[in-house]
């Protein structure tokens, strides 16, 4: 980029690329009310599937992982075969139910052994032993394995369905957002910080915070809004917002502002674990990340209806997950996903690249618990979203849409 | 106590070996306990000292591999990595806590990257 030239200031016409979005003001009842939520239950998040991790963290045959998903309190085991497959079980020995892999992490000789009673399950799940099995009355070893997840992997990230039957494939799930963005070197940010909380919030208030930078000037005054309001863009405006069926891209503007002094060291001295601006990246996006292919970008907030967010720049990316609990409940979870530093000095640029996101993310945060106390309260009937906002409008539709959906589906049936 | 304290680091940086007894942590979350747990004018003592010898401090860890520091060079790193912890209390915020933010005293950390151990240069993909 050449520093003397002014970059053009983002204008308003984002909402107008959807006329059938509409432009009026948003009723806010799916953001607070019970019965909503349990039909959301239904018509989405069961139909929906969930990342939980990623493929190197099992890189090797007997590596495996255990993760719980909030939602459905499903605990589920994930592992990899002697074949290389990456296998995905619910973790429940059918004995008598207990957790079968207690720990969160590890590697398993090839037996995962309840500590119960100590039934023992191979890599694929297949029950191999049951402890002193004469004294039992004909349970069939062959038909009391451990019960399968459905699984799918995308760029090295590891999907699963929360129903036994997913209602529509990985692939079809991903859509073209899925192909637009495949392709980017997902897979070489190996090192990663996560973190998890309880916000007293809708799930889709979770959604909403990074989905909008009409905030980022009065939010953000000192954190991020220097490099995003850069050069006149003192709105603090999108490049673009492309939608994508249920799922969306919000690509930002910003140019390199004057860093902090700290920054300035993390900059010089590790920069390729920065969220940064990078001139040769060594690789080409792909068509869904930066699509303007503007000089002038730096992040797109790629979001994966209905819980799913990469905030993504060239050299690293942060996935967030909302995982609903109530109509006003979630847990929010980050992942910190950074290259791996060969020497100490590039350890320092993902630990200023992670407290400053962590610390960015809580001012976003702030929010949250206000909102959801003015929508329980009734103290906001409508939402209404600047042109800039229209990933909010964007989601409110599809949610409106679905649920409008299910009910056709369901009188259908009676 | 104090021939060994005088030691705790490379040469060169005593002027940061006060810092090495509440600073040199075993991860990212307890730096974030400690920034909590501090006063702002603390946390200013701290980074007024680091950020001087912030570039000497990396210009000698740049020739270090990690997983092969000596243990003088592992309390430098992280003294360097609670530097990045501090850095938005000072830079940002004036206070220890983000300014009008969500508590972060309510993140729990679920993986962290290791301090100072070697990251696996390879992909998985």
């Amino acid at each position: 980029m050449n520093e003397m030239s002014v970059p053009p200031v983002p204008g308003i016409g984002l909402t107008a690329k959807y006329p059938e979005i509409g432009t009026g003001p948003c009723d806010t009842a799916i953001y607070h009310d019970p019965a909503v939520y349990e039909k959301e239950m239904e018509a989405i998040f069961k139909r929906s599937w969930y990342m939980i991790g990623r493929v190197e963290q099992i890189a090797k045959p007997g590596d495996f992982f255990t993760y719980e998903m909030p939602t459905f309190r499903h605990e589920v085991l994930v592992c990899r075969d002697r074949d290389g497959n990456v296998n995905a079980f619910h973790n429940v020995c059918t004995h008598r139910g207990n957790m079968v892999e207690h720990r969160p992490e590890g590697h398993s000789q090839g037996l995962f052994m309840c500590r119960f009673h100590g039934w023992a399950f191979d890599l694929k799940g297949n029950l191999a032993r049951i402890r002193d099995e004469e004294g039992f009355f004909g349970v069939d070893k062959a038909c009391n394995g451990l019960k399968r997840v459905p699984t799918g992997i995308w760029q090295g990230f590891i999907f699963v369905s929360p129903t036994d039957e997913p209602y529509q494939s990985l692939e079809d799930f991903l859509g073209d957002q899925g192909r637009d963005t495949a392709g980017y070197p997902w897979g070489s940010c190996t090192q990663s910080y996560q973190t998890s909380m309880e916000v007293g919030c809708n799930w889709k208030l979770v959604n909403d915070s990074p989905a909008e930078v009409y905030h980022i000037p009065v939010l953000h005054p000192v954190s991020a809004a220097p490099t995003m309001m850069a050069s006149g863009n003192v709105m603090g405006r999108l490049l673009d917002t492309e939608i994508k069926g249920n799922h969306r891209t919000n690509s930002h503007y910003s140019v390199m502002g004057e860093p902090k002094p700290v920054q300035k060291l993390a900059y010089f001295h590790a920069a390729a674990a920065q969220n940064v601006a990078v001139e040769d990246k060594g690789y080409e996006l792909p068509v869904g990340i930066n699509p303007t292919r503007s000089p002038y970008w730096t992040v797109d907030l790629i979001m994966f209806f209905p819980t799913l967010a990469f905030t993504l720049s060239a050299g690293m990316y942060t996935a967030h997950q909302v995982w609903p609990l109530s109509a006003n409940r979630s847990i929010y979870q980050q992942r910190v996903f950074v290259r791996p530093a060969r020497t100490a000095a590039e350890r320092f640029g993902q630990e200023n690249t992670m407290v400053e996101f962590r610390d960015i993310v809580m001012e976003d945060f702030s929010t949250l618990e206000r909102i959801q106390r003015a929508l329980d309260t009734g103290q906001i009937k409508q939402f209404h979203y600047h042109d800039h906002e229209l990933a909010l409008r964007h989601q409110h539709k599809v949610v409106t849409d679905i649920l409008a959906a299910y009910d056709t589906e369901m009188e259908a049936q009676s | 106590m104090h021939s060994q304290t005088s030691k705790s680091l490379p040469p060169g940086f005593e002027s940061i070996e006060p810092f090495v007894a509440t600073w040199v942590l075993p991860d990212a979350a307890a730096r974030m306990a400690q920034r909590q747990a501090s006063r702002i004018e603390e946390l200013r003592a701290f980074y007024n000292a680091m950020l001087p010898m912030g570039e000497a401090a990396l210009a000698w860890l740049r020739d270090y591999e990690l997983g092969a520091l000596p243990p003088e060079g592992e309390r430098l790193l992280k003294l360097m990595l609670a530097l990045a912890e501090v850095a938005p209390a000072v830079e940002w915020y004036d206070d220890p806590r983000v300014f009008d933010g969500f508590p972060v005293e309510r993140i729990t950390y679920l993986r962290q990257i290791h301090d100072t151990a070697a990251q696996g240069l390879e992909s998985a993909q």
